[in-house]
């Protein structure tokens, strides 16, 4: 873990009626992280980032934000925030450059400063070009990368963003995510809702799994699939094997499981990265002569089919196949 | 207040970039207030009014009188007609009223018993009818007091001794001389008669009331975006940035009332412009009146939009709101001529003192005191009409 703790939630619950939208969360996201949400359509992603961004007053639990309180400090701690709301949050016919001037005046960006922080803005979502155009005229790709600049006009100390790739390309979601890569390099704490798994490997720091209204799990990747006990599988396909490198491979004690079927070796084991090497090393100098090497790292996915018994997977695929018809229908 | 100012701002910025704003706050209003005119007599104002004049069976000499006295006011054009003819020729259009003389009108009026002239009106010929209307209650006012006068006379003399005939005829005479000339040129011209002769003309009328219907249409337009930024998640964002509710609603209202302003404004600088509208000589009290109905319109919108809850919902009942209100207050026909009781109903709506205070600025040339009545009431819808929407705004569920 990196800085300190720059938003706290402790025990947040929210319902609406009978509902429990968010029920009892709690996690620390650090200076300096990116932090992912995960979880489902329905988990409470976005009602967890209302309170957060002061929307909704929570039911119950508190929330932090660089130590401001969000229902009793509001108007401080909304100043620390940019918010990139699930939905296209700007005005369509107004120009690219109005829309971040308006934003830039609600947060009270001096006006000496702003056109250069705008400037500045359009050129890191690469549109400084396009500055003059109506929003309504842009293509969605286009549309979110304003919108995530006017999330960021007064320069706050953590960016929430709330699924910023939905039904887009993916062209453009790879721009998205690296634009949230150089922000964050450079400095800037992000909380990051999603329901695409690849997304959430590819950014997060560390992840938070979320499903009807729970948070089940909190860690790096490597942390969520140690904790459930899920282990990395090496394939190697190699001339020249035996039953000494079987039982070699078997002593080792991050190793969990070894089978061989003639030329092909299966290898279980939790930790992957220092031990690829010295397998490899260790069949050149028995003689074999490796042909191919595969190796199935376990992800969020393992982990969240282990925690809630349900794919996430399968979800986010119906959720691209239908994008792909609409497109062809549309 | 200076974030207030910046939403205000912003929303004028979209409105006014929006093609569909201008035309419904400008082009709109002013091409119905030109068919209008086209259709109901065209720049010139009213030329001359048709009147089908029935007289009564026995009565050929009042008849006669009766067509000579409105053929020396230029503005009639009176044929003489039997009543059947005259009810035709109001409902074709043909005549804008007819006038139907009783039986007995001179005995009537000489014994100071009861009589009735009626006046019929073609409906679509509002402001000729209403003018032929206005004409015969001031002959009837004239008559009733040349009768008191003329039985007065009667009396005096007899009371001495027999009238003769001829006495009798050449004394009716006078009076009758006596009648139209207090008709026709009354010796206490009190500011509204004078006024009547002003020039009355169709753009004169509509321009006013459309401008306050459409204005009322602009500013639902306007205060529906307190539906669309809540559904379009721009007032999310606000409320995520420090920027309170307050402000929001501050912003929301300031900028309908800029836009309403200048709405009304242009409205009337425009009338002047392509019509020729007089406003009247009191450029101050049509400045305060303006400004008073856009507040009043501005005001009455976002109430609606407050109660409604969503986008869609303020547009449907605002419409059906401003066209039902407007019906009645007269934003659409001259409700002049509807009975008092309904115009006692108008009384209730924004339109029916928006138009008053118009209509007395343009026909009779009122200043700030003459209007005072009007602006007053306006402005006192206002204030109740913004406190609600503020209240409804604030403590509802609305903006959530
Ligand atoms: N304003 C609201 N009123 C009532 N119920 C709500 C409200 N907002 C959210 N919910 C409910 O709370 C639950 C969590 O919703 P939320 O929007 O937080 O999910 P999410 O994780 O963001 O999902 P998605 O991936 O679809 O955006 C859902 O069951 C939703 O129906
Ligand atoms: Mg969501």
């Amino acid at each position: 873990m990196r800085g300190e703790p720059i938003i706290e939630v402790d025990g947040l619950v929210k319902r609406y009626g009978q509902l429990v939208a968010v029920d009892a969360v709690s996690f620390v996201v650090n200076e300096g992280e990116i932090f992912g949400l995960l979880g489902p359509n329905g988990a409470g992603k976005t009602t967890t980032i209302s309170v957060l961004s002061c929307l909704t007053p929570p039911t119950a639990g508190t929330a932090k934000i660089a130590g401001l309180d969000v229902t009793r400090n509001s108007l401080a701690a909304r100043s620390k925030i940019g918010v990139v709301p699930q939905e296209i949050a700007l005005y369509p016919t107004l120009t690219a450059r109005d829309n971040l001037v308006f934003w830039g005046r609600m947060y009270g960006v001096p006006e000496r400063t702003l056109a250069e922080r705008i400037d500045e803005l359009l050129s890191v979502v690469q549109l400084a070009e396009r500055a003059g155009g109506r929003i309504d005229t842009f293509s969605g790709g286009m549309k979110r990368r304003i919108n995530i600049a006017a999330g960021l006009i007064h320069r706050p100390d953590v960016l929430f963003l709330d699924e910023p790739t939905v039904g887009i390309d993916p062209q453009t979601r790879r721009s998205i995510l690296d634009l949230v890569k150089d922000l964050n390099a450079s400095g800037l704490t992000v909380l990051y809702t999603t329901h695409y798994l690849e997304e959430a490997e590819f950014l997060c720091d560390r992840v938070g799994i979320m499903d009807e209204g729970k948070m089940l799990a909190i860690g790096t990747r490597a942390e969520l699939t140690t904790s459930i006990g899920a282990t990395t599988s090496i394939d190697v396909r190699a001339d020249g094997l035996d039953d000494s490198i079987v039982d070699w491979l078997s002593s080792l004690e991050q190793v969990t499981d070894v089978a061989r079927d003639g030329d092909d070796l299966t290898i279980n084991t939790t930790a992957e990265a220092n031990l690829l090497p010295v397998i490899v090393e260790r069949l050149a100098a028995g003689g074999a002569k490796v042909h191919s090497v595969d190796v199935k790292v376990p992800n969020l996915e393992s982990v969240f089919l282990h925690l809630t018994g349900k794919s996430l997977r399968d979800e986010g695929d119906q959720d691209a196949a239908a994008t792909k018809t609409n497109a062809l229908h549309g | 207040m200076m974030k207030a100012l910046h939403i205000a701002i912003k929303d004028l910025r979209i409105r006014i970039r929006d093609r569909n704003t201008l035309v419904l706050m400008l082009l709109l209003p002013i091409g119905l207030t030109a068919i209008i005119g086209f259709a109901f007599g065209g720049d010139s104002g009213i030329s001359s009014i048709g009147v089908a004049l029935v007289g009564p069976e026995d009565g050929d000499l009042l008849t006669n009188a009766a067509a000579g006295l409105l053929s020396q006011v230029e503005l009639f054009d009176a044929e003489v007609t039997t009543e059947d003819e005259a009810r035709e020729a109001v409902a074709s259009g043909r005549k804008s009223a007819a006038i139907v003389l009783p039986e007995g009108l001179i005995d009537a009026v000489l014994e100071g018993a009861p009589a009735e002239i009626a006046v019929l009106q073609d409906p679509a010929s509002g402001i000729k009818a209403r003018i032929v209307e206005t004409m015969v209650e001031r002959f009837a006012t004239s008559a009733s007091a040349g009768g008191i006068v003329g039985r007065a006379i009667f009396d005096a003399v007899e009371a001495e001794r027999p009238i003769t005939e001829a006495e009798r005829w050449q004394l009716t005479g006078w009076m009758f001389q006596w009648m139209y000339e207090t008709w026709s040129e009354p010796a206490i011209a009190i500011e509204e008669a004078e006024a009547e002769t002003r020039d009355v003309d169709v753009h004169s009328y509509f321009a006013p009331s459309f401008a306050v219907l459409f204005l009322l249409f602009t500013m639902l337009a306007s205060a529906k975006t307190i539906h669309e930024e809540r559904e379009s998640g721009t007032y999310g964002r606000l409320m995520a940035s420090p920027v309170g509710r307050s402000t929001f609603i501050a912003g929301k209202l300031m900028g309908s009332y800029a836009l309403a302003a200048v709405q009304v404004l242009l409205l009337i600088v425009l009338g002047s412009l392509l019509f020729g509208i007089d406003w009247g000589s009191h450029p101050v009290a049509v400045i305060v009146m303006a400004l008073v109905t856009a507040a009043g319109a501005a005001s009455l919108a976002i109430v609606i939009a407050s109660v409604a809850r969503t986008a869609r919902q303020t547009d449907n009942v605002g419409t059906a709101f401003i066209l039902m209100m407007s019906l009645l207050g007269g934003s659409m026909w001259p409700i002049e001529q509807a009975p008092a009781s309904f115009q006692n109903v108008a009384r209730f709506t924004f339109n029916y003192w928006a138009h008053s205070g118009f209509k007395k600025l343009v026909f009779y040339d009122a200043g700030l005191a003459g209007i005072s009545q009007e602006i007053l009431i306006i402005l006192a819808m206002s204030i109740v009409f913004f406190g609600a929407s503020v209240l409804l705004l604030s403590r509802r569920q609305v903006l959530t």
